[in-house]
């Protein structure tokens, strides 16, 4: 129903902050053909009771389906003999066009029986269905993304409680600035965020649990998917947890490999994630230029270990395949245009007079605050800490090669793209090297088919694109690991959005966002 | 192997200390309690030979018979991880205190504990589900929760290795078999 009428009844005007969102589409039902509507609402002879918590949530995923179901349950046996009931859910005329008849609306004078059992027999509409809006008693609580539950925890209690001129904003899940199934509940005043809860889960699998009842060798294709954009990674942690667990010696050739592959994959991680920031702020060009990049390093990875993204490539003692031809001559290829490549890409976005003014001083996130939340990575570094998991704790081949942890002081949105312009630098020298030195032998070590490792415990972690990445494994004798911990550095990552948007516009949002560079499927695992 | 921390670490924490310090190729491992969890992580945090600046890690674990939190910690001091393994939680009532205090990142970390095993994080005042949904009433990877899987049902459970759980087979005709309903508090 149109707010118009609701509002009228209590006598109170709806307050101008809460309608902004719901008061357009109030306007456009009021267009879409059923004024006579709000004639046939019984006045109700005192002010109908506030709904109850329960009913008055509004596009909560999970709280959705009750919510929907809800008007209609008191209006079936309440036609013609209570007319206080008719506020809670107003009967639509016959002739109010075949949307409104179809769903929920009751007819004076129909059996209530058949208009229960119709409405069982009817399909439950999802919460963005069209049909949905015209049975609501008011739309101001359309999109009040309050939980459907009281408030549990003090912090939440704080969060969803609404100060003077200040709305919600629901993003997401579904909306295409937001990387995946990323859902943010913004308070707003004005077009100024003053607090943010990120909901996440949306993509959760299991993984770890899933992990638990996996062998070995299964592990590491179940962790693929987790950081979908640079899978290696992951998997790297994972197998190198597993070669402390069991004191595997890896050949240096399959460290080479593995080295090289990854810092490949690096760059191709760090080619998405400038064009995506460049999306975020309005800017199409360079993400047709990163995936143009990735492109050729994913094909480039694919003639070597089979698959584009989810590689299962590196194995417990080595890797799956040795370096082959069409993988060595698209690389030589590749390098001999990357430096100028990537410079010619990072040009298009350092010298982009609207990119760096919207990125510099935004979300600034300062040493001491990275350092206390946890965040790992180039967000990291761009705060001032050189803290780089190849250096600070060297795995693999790293202390054999020559590179820099590249540093910024400024840890604003700016610092935290250079960042990444720096690594792609470094990584094509960490490549370079790998070609150079790479040494003959074997890319696997000799192991049982059947791994059980001895009943201990290790840690081992790497260097990722987005920072950190770690597994926690416990054996306790048998073919299945019995506890797997997966650290990801996304999490964390996007655990500092709550502390970098209040105080800048809305507009802002996505950029500081994209410039953490999280990705959802290690989020959520 | 870092000896030098080893005896760092049994200096300023002796009285913590719970079983001797482990030590691993690049892991340092040391087991304290719950109770004695606040001081350790301050003086680890803040001593000037240890200063563990870097929060890698927060894990819950269920052995079976009890509940542990881990924590990995990383300090420039030392090429060596240290693994701080907080011991004998009670599995129907696990308590810890949070370590948000040092570092407020922890608090989602303690979170996914909370919603993967119930584990209570004292002071953490967000604690509430993070990756279930909000109606959920069980701890997932706790070990008595059993993943009933079409494998572990069939007549042929556990005649492949990779089938077999952890725990016996739940009941073929119950889906929910096997899989504890927790109180949430």
């Amino acid at each position: 129903m149109p707010t118009q009428p609701t509002d009228d009844e209590h006598g109170q005007p709806t307050e101008p902050v809460s309608r902004s969102a719901a008061g357009v589409r109030a306007g456009a039902h009021a267009r879409g053909g059923q004024p006579e509507a709000a004639a046939e609402v019984a006045p109700s002879p005192s002010p109908s009771p506030p709904a109850p918590a329960g009913m008055r949530t509004g596009a909560h995923a999970r709280g959705s389906q009750r919510d929907i179901a809800a008007p209609a349950e008191p209006a079936a046996p309440a036609a013609p003999a209570a007319p206080a009931a008719a506020t809670t859910a107003p009967p639509a005329p016959a002739s109010s066009g075949p949307a409104a008849s179809s769903f929920g609306s009751v007819q004076h004078g129909h059996d209530p029986e058949a208009v229960r059992a119709r409405l069982a027999a009817m399909p439950r509409p999802s919460a963005d269905d069209p049909r949905v809006l015209l049975d609501r008693t008011s739309d101001a609580d359309l999109f009040e993304p309050i939980p459907p539950y009281p408030t549990r925890t003090e912090r939440e209690a704080e969060f969803y409680s609404l100060g003077d001129g200040e709305m919600f904003l629901n993003v997401g899940p579904q909306h295409p600035a937001t990387h995946g199934v990323l859902r943010l509940v913004l308070k707003l005043s004005g077009e100024q965020v003053v607090d943010v809860d990120p909901v996440i889960g949306y993509l959760h699998r299991g993984v770890e649990k899933i992990c638990e009842n996996s062998d070995y060798y299964h592990v590491i294709d179940q962790v693929d998917p987790l950081e979908y954009i640079s899978s290696l990674f992951q998997e790297w942690a994972a197998v190198l947890t597993f070669e402390k667990l069991m004191d595997v010696q890896v050949p240096r050739r399959a460290e080479y490999i593995r080295v090289l592959t990854s810092e490949l994959l690096r760059i191709a991680s760090h080619s998405l994630y400038m064009g995506f920031l460049a999306l975020d702020l309005g800017g199409i060009t360079p993400i047709l230029y990163g995936f143009i990049e990735r492109d050729e390093i994913v094909e480039m990875l694919a003639s070597v270990t089979g698959a584009r993204m989810l590689f299962n490539y590196f194995r417990i003692g080595g890797v799956n395949g040795d370096l082959n031809h069409e993988f060595m001559s698209r690389l030589g290829d590749w390098m001999s245009r990357a430096a100028k490549e990537t410079e010619a890409n990072a040009t298009l976005l350092n010298e982009n007079e609207i990119f760096v003014r919207r990125a510099r001083g935004v979300g600034v996130l300062d040493r001491e605050t990275a350092l206390r939340m946890g965040v790992t990575g180039g967000n990291l570094r761009a705060s001032g800490v050189a803290f780089d998991v190849r250096r600070a704790h060297p795995y693999s081949v790293y202390p054999e090669l020559q590179f820099n942890v590249p540093t910024r002081d400024e840890g604003d949105s700016l610092a935290r793209y250079l960042i990444r312009v720096d690594e792609v630098r470094e990584s094509i020298r960490i490549i370079d090297q790998c070609l150079h030195n790479m040494p003959d032998g074997p890319i696997m070590a000799k192991l049982p088919r059947l791994l059980r490792p001895r009943p201990g415990r290790a840690w081992g972690a790497v260097e990722g694109p987005r920072g950190m990445m770690g597994v926690y494994a416990i054996s306790d004798g048998s073919d299945q690991p019995f506890r797997f911990r997966i650290h990801d550095p996304s999490l964390l990552n996007l655990e500092t959005v709550p502390l970098l948007l209040p105080g800048n516009l809305l507009a802002d949002t996505m950029a500081i966002v994209s410039s953490l560079d999280p990705v959802m499927g290690g989020v959520d695992k | 192997m870092d000896r030098s921390l080893r005896r760092h670490l049994e200096l300023r924490l002796a009285t913590h200390l719970r079983g001797p310090v482990r030590q691993y190729p690049d892991q340092t491992e040391i087991r304290i309690e719950a109770g004695s969890l606040v001081e350790v992580l301050r003086t680890l945090h803040d001593d000037p030979g240890l200063r563990f600046e870097i929060l890698a890690d927060l894990a819950g674990v269920d052995t079976g018979k009890v509940m542990q939190v881990v924590y990995h910690l990383w300090s420039e001091r030392t090429p060596d991880w240290l693994r701080v393994i907080v011991d004998g939680l009670s599995r129907d009532d696990p308590r810890v205190p949070s370590a948000t205090f040092l570092w407020i990142g922890a608090e989602w970390l303690e979170r996914e504990a909370y919603d993967m095993f119930g584990i209570v994080f004292e002071g953490n005042r967000d604690l509430r589900r993070i990756l279930m949904p909000a109606d959920y009433t069980s701890f997932p990877l706790r070990k008595d929760f059993y993943l009933p899987d079409d494998a572990a049902r069939s007549p042929g459970a556990g005649t492949r290795h990779v089938e077999r759980p952890h725990a016996p087979a739940v009941v073929a005709d119950d889906p929910n078999a096997g899989i504890r309903r927790a109180p949430v508090s």
